[in-house]
């Protein structure tokens, strides 16, 4: 199991190398220059002689190969280097916004959970009845809602009925747990809704499948319980795949909520996304997609693990 | 009779008392209350470094300007004049007869935030960084002092500007948002420092920042003006999505965005907040620039240019436009209706497509072209920048209007970044462009700078020279004759616009700003990068 887990670890270089690579020439084939864009916008009228200077000082004039060189190398020693817009280290550029970025991940991940189980369990025991009918329209009604409109929404109703928005700045939760779960439940409600939609379609259809399995009818001529049966028995073969899925959605979480932070004005990953390419600001770019591209392999790592934890069958292979 | 006097004594006796009871209400309704804390937006993501000598963008002085002074500043009971400018650090100035040496002396009892005290020497340190930056330090604010040859710290409460020339440019050139004033001692040690940090003599003190989340302040107890300011702190909160702040404002998280919103959520915010909005409103010194590249044929030939602009209806534009974007009055190179330029009657009767005969102009535009050799459905592409207010709605206008004089044109739109690539890659990329003009202290001798030879200024992206115009525009800078200047900016404008049509301008732009009622002492300005220190700012209660 160590050497699995180690060997998966060794494979995760090669794959983050190439992710290395594309992020870094795709942002350099797009026409537009940082420079420019701090210094010469607002129509501000800067010399070329200054514009040259600052690009000598971020590296820009430097050859493409060397330029990219230097990253790797500083990837090696585990320096992302600073954002060549606010010149912080982009460590500290990413884990301001990390921690809304994870919580809102968490929660979400947590609603979806709580919903999907349960209702993709149901939807299966009483299949073709409309309890699962009910629940295979709110579930699709999830997946073809998009979670910023119902963001929006959510908002709207708020504004119209209570003269209420929810908060505009991020609180720790440790610091006050109101104002943080006053800003981050509607947002992780209307991303959890969509994410317990894909989940409890895939929960309904393996726990249908599971449930006719043999070792089930035996369990049931045996005379067990039920709820033992399911629960013991069906659910946790029925898992595998939504782990999958849950696993995968969660990865997505962290970066991917680019439409659903703007319409919430939550300081997130996806938000700081959108204004780095905006900007320009390729080395927030690269540290960006190489920390999305690293949560994804360790997530899918841990899924695996979960895989083996979930069915002795695999931890033995 | 005694009856009568004593009923008209009692009437007179209790209209005095109905009107003590309501008068003091009245007197005490605008009356500043000292306390609050007010949170506003500030319509950006974040700011680029914290340092106001190097960076162009407003979403540096929205959040920080509070931490800081001027030397001089609009004045902010009157910030929609643009010639009436305040003492900040300075309590007085004057000038030497031809107005080449200028005495600002200092207010005595200002202290930085850290308890030491401001002198002359940090104003000359802050000026020296801006005029004369030294290597590897940049200066954005450069070019807005070609005239000054030294600044000088004769006392520790007098700075003196020695000029190269006497110019009307510079006292609007020194009241520039931007030019904070900062810490001698600490640019000595690192002329880095400001980039991240804060150290200023303003009305409030740094309290924290989270990149990318808002900034805070918190008052200074010890501001050199007795009295101020009103507010206990602020919170200034990164949104830069519209819908966001509308429901920012309407939720009460929000009481202000200074930047400006469009006419129709100006109108959504009136309908559901009723009296607890109020709008101020005022001309914005912002303008949209047609573009032609004179490299480009046929944009080579100035009847062509002089065609594109007898096209547009600018004064009904203004009426139809104003009601959809932030888009309003019409004016030429110089901020409408600013002493130095040009009248709107002016404008009307001396350069080509202000007429108010809309038709007659058309005519003449489509004769233009018919000489010039352009054929009817003659391709143009218009390029444009991906941003709805203004550029987007004005983009759609322009082509409409040049659509009448039978000219095919399409809207090429890129985004921002990709944009600007375009437009300052100086290889003919684009045929017709739209480009814009945005300033903070109304300065029409820098603000027209804009028009000059391509070779002399960085930021004019026509692509053309034109050496009469430089000439002009240095006797322009020289001329501190109001009389005088006032004549050779006509003749400027009448060459950019008109002879040469260099140049379109269309339409200026209007700033609405929306805030809730309990805002007071806040005026708006023509500017969003002025009036931003929140000196005079108070809530009344709620």
């Amino acid at each position: 199991m160590y050497r699995y887990i180690i060997r998966r670890i060794l494979l995760m270089i090669p794959t983050l190398v190439g992710v290395a690579i594309l992020v870094f020439v795709l942002m350099r084939l797009l026409p537009g220059d940082i420079v420019e864009m701090r210094l010469a916008s607002e129509g501000a009228y800067v010399s070329e002689e200054t514009l040259d200077k600052e690009r000598a000082r971020l590296g820009l004039d430097k050859p493409i190969w060397q330029q990219f060189v230097n990253w790797m190398w500083g990837i090696c020693r585990l320096d992302l280097g600073e954002s060549m817009w606010t010149g912080q280290p982009i460590t500290y550029e990413i884990g301001i916004r990390f921690q809304v970025s994870l919580q809102v991940a968490v929660m979400s991940t947590i609603i979806a959970v709580i919903l999907a189980i349960p209702l993709g369990m149901i939807a299966a025991l009483k299949q073709d009845t409309w309890v699962d009918y009910a629940i295979r329209i709110f579930s699709i009604a999830g997946l073809a809602t998009p979670s910023f409109w119902l963001g929006i929404m959510i908002i709207l109703a708020f504004l119209i009925f209570f003269t209420w928005a929810p908060p505009m700045v991020f609180t720790p939760i440790w610091v006050d747990p109101v104002a943080n779960l006053s800003q981050l439940i509607w947002p992780a409600l209307a991303t959890g809704y969509r994410y317990s939609a894909v989940a409890t379609r895939m929960t309904r259809s393996t726990v249908l499948e599971v449930l006719r399995e043999d070792y089930i009818r035996t369990a049931r001529a045996k005379g067990l319980w039920e709820k033992l049966i399911l629960v013991r028995h069906a659910l946790k073969n029925a898992m595998l795949p939504v782990i999958t899925v849950i696993g995968l959605e969660f990865a997505f979480l962290i970066g991917g909520l680019v439409v659903t932070e703007q319409v919430f004005n939550l300081n997130g990953i996806g938000k700081l996304f959108v204004d780095a390419v905006g900007n320009k600001d390729y080395t927030l770019v690269q540290g960006l997609v190489l920390m999305v591209a690293f949560v994804f392999t360790i997530t899918n790592l841990v899924v695996d693990i979960l895989y083996a934890w979930l069915d002795p069958r695999i931890r033995y292979q | 009779m005694i009856q009568n006097i004593r009923s008209s004594g009692i009437g007179i006796v209790l209209g005095l008392i109905i009107t003590l009871m309501f008068a003091p209400q009245g007197i005490a309704a605008e009356k500043p209350v000292y306390g609050g804390h007010f949170p506003y937006i500030v319509s950006a993501s974040n700011f680029p470094s914290m340092d106001a000598h190097r960076e162009v963008t407003f979403a540096v002085v929205q959040p920080l300007a509070p931490f800081y002074s001027l030397l001089i500043k609009v004045n902010p009971e009157n910030p929609s004049d643009p010639t009436d400018f305040v003492g900040d650090l300075a309590e007085s100035w004057s000038a030497n007869k031809d107005e080449t040496v200028w005495t600002f002396k200092l207010r005595k009892n200002v202290k930085f935030h850290d308890g030491s005290l401001m002198t002359s020497k940090d104003v000359k340190a802050s000026f020296d960084k801006v005029i004369f930056p030294p290597e590897g330090v940049i200066s954005s604010w450069k070019g807005y002092f070609p005239m000054v040859e030294a600044v000088e710290a004769p006392d520790d409460f007098t700075v003196v500007f020695k000029l190269k020339f006497g110019t009307k440019a510079f006292i609007p050139a020194v009241a520039t948002p931007y030019l904070w004033i900062y810490k001698a001692d600490i640019l000595a040690k690192d002329m880095h420092w400001y980039e991240k940090n804060v150290m200023g003599t303003g009305a409030f003190k740094f309290k924290d920042h989270v990149a990318g989340s808002h900034v805070e302040g918190v008052k200074n107890p010890d501001y050199f003006i007795k009295g101020r300011p009103y507010l206990d702190s602020f919170r200034a909160i990164f949104i830069n999505k519209q819908a966001p702040q509308v429901a920012a404002i309407r939720g009460g998280r929000a009481l202000i965005n200074f930047r400006a919103f469009p006419p129709k959520t100006r109108d959504d915010l009136v309908k559901a907040l009723g009296d607890k909005i109020t709008v101020q409103e005022s001309p914005w010194n912002c303008v949209l620039i047609v573009t032609p590249n004179h490299k480009v044929k046929p944009f080579d030939d100035p009847r062509v240019r002089r065609a594109l602009s007898l096209a547009l209806d600018r004064w009904e534009a203004s009426k139809t436009l104003s009601k959809i974007a932030i888009a309003k009055p019409v004016g030429g190179c110089v901020f409408p209706h600013h002493p130095l330029g040009l009248t709107d009657e002016e404008l009307q009767q001396n350069i080509a497509g202000y007429s108010l005969d809309i038709e007659a102009s058309r005519k003449e535009a489509r004769r233009l072209l018919k000489e010039a050799g352009v054929p009817e459905g003659f391709k143009i592409k218009f390029h444009n920048r991906g941003v709805e207010q203004p550029y987007k709605v004005l983009g759609i206008w322009v082509i409409d209007q040049w659509r009448k004089i039978g000219l095919d044109v399409e809207h090429w739109v890129q985004p921002t970044a990709q944009f600007y690539a375009t437009l300052r890659a100086k290889k003919q990329a684009y045929a017709v462009s739209m480009d814009f003009n945005c300033r903070g202290v109304v300065n029409p001798l820098l603000d027209i700078t804009k028009f000059l030879s391509d070779d002399i200024v960085g930021n004019q992206y026509a692509e053309y020279q034109d050496r009469v115009l430089d000439e002009l525009h240095g006797k322009i800078m020289k001329e501190i004759d109001p009389v005088k200047l006032k004549k050779l900016l006509f003749q400027f404008e009448k060459r950019v616009l008109d002879e040469e049509a260099h140049q379109l301008i269309t339409l200026w732009w209007n700033r609405i700003v929306p805030h809730h009622s309990r805002l007071k002492g806040w005026k708006i300005s023509p500017s969003h990068y002025l009036n931003q220190d929140l000196v005079d700012v108070w809530l009344a209660k709620e």
